[in-house]
């Protein structure tokens, strides 16, 4: 199993912990995690080396929506992007997925099942990651996220 | 609904005050595992807060839903030991960022609420304010309303502001 690089992005420390803690318990993959506490932050940590990112929305100095389009506008189309975020309604969550081309949207507070129901299909049986645009229907779950919320 | 006649309300109205509410059950609930009660407050005594207040705030360009969550202390240290499985200490930098992002999970929730009467608006970030002695005023008397819960966090109350945007 080979090592899964996650980028946490989240102005409030104890809801990164609550990212990592969750996808430790779900060990769809060796993860090993990169924080950043706003948009800006993870504009500078991002590299190549990351894998999945998990983002939340309301941040200082650049909103996650916002990061995420500035990710898939450097051309990393096929890095998963997951929202995870207060925000719920229906506006907020067409806008993450369309404007800022997040591929799953989680609402806080959320449940490790309620992670799993949204990643799960991005990782195969030997905890590797799952890139590219053949299953790009599957993956974009759109309903199954809003359901899951 | 829109924002423009509840710009001219000289009080929250009761429809608003409804969906507040029940984020407020619904956001706890989530986190405590069962929904608080609401309780009638039946005696005003304003008395001074030992606790944590969240702080947040529901806007548009024209107007503002100022929230702000009064939280005892004790009710603080069991909402950590629910939400991320520690009692955190009262007097930590966390137990700040706690009480700001639950403040922020019952904004996402009153935003999103609100929205189906007509009003649109995003949330602020929040802020915490810890301390004793800690006394809610406001200097311009906004319309308010104060509302009291109770759970098996503990009791908190969440005061609600409605002012026009500046």
């Amino acid at each position: 199993m080979s090592k899964i690089k996650a980028l946490v992005v989240d102005d409030s420390k104890i809801m990164r912990s609550q990212v990592k803690r969750a996808l430790d318990q779900l060990m769809l993959a060796d993860f090993e995690y990169e924080e950043a506490m706003d948009g800006e932050d993870a504009l500078a940590k991002f590299n190549d080396d990351i894998d999945i990112l998990f983002v939340d929305w309301n941040m200082p100095k650049m909103t996650g929506v916002e990061f995420a389009r500035s990710i898939r506008d450097k051309g990393y189309d096929n890095i998963p992007i997951i929202m995870v975020t207060a925000e719920k309604s229906m506006g907020k969550v067409d806008k993450a997925l369309n404007e800022g081309g997040a591929n799953e949207y989680i609402t806080k507070p959320f449940t490790a099942d309620k992670m799993h129901k949204a990643i799960s299909s991005y990782f195969d049986d030997e905890g590797n990651i799952i890139t590219g645009e053949d299953d790009e229907n599957e993956k974009k779950s759109f309903f199954s996220s809003i359901l899951n919320s | 609904m829109i924002t423009e006649e509840l710009k001219k309300a000289d009080h929250i109205p009761a429809e608003v005050t409804e969906i507040v509410k029940d984020s407020v059950i619904n956001t706890f609930a989530s986190i405590c595992g069962e929904p608080p009660q609401y309780l009638e407050i039946e005696d005003d005594n304003k008395e001074p807060l030992n606790g944590i207040i969240g702080n947040i705030a529901v806007f548009n360009p024209e107007l503002t839903f100022s929230l702000m969550m009064a939280i005892p202390r004790e009710t603080a240290m069991n909402i950590s030991e629910a939400f991320i499985g520690i009692e955190l200490p009262f007097e930590s930098d966390d137990m700040g960022d706690l009480i700001g992002e639950i403040a922020n999970i019952l904004a996402g929730d009153v935003a999103a609420n609100i929205e189906k009467i007509g009003f649109r608006g995003q949330s602020s970030l929040p802020t915490a304010t810890r301390g004793s002695d800690l006394t809610l005023f406001m200097p311009n008397k906004p319309p308010t309303v104060k509302l009291k819960f109770s759970g098996v966090c503990g009791d908190f109350l969440l005061n609600m502001a409605m002012s026009e945007s500046k």
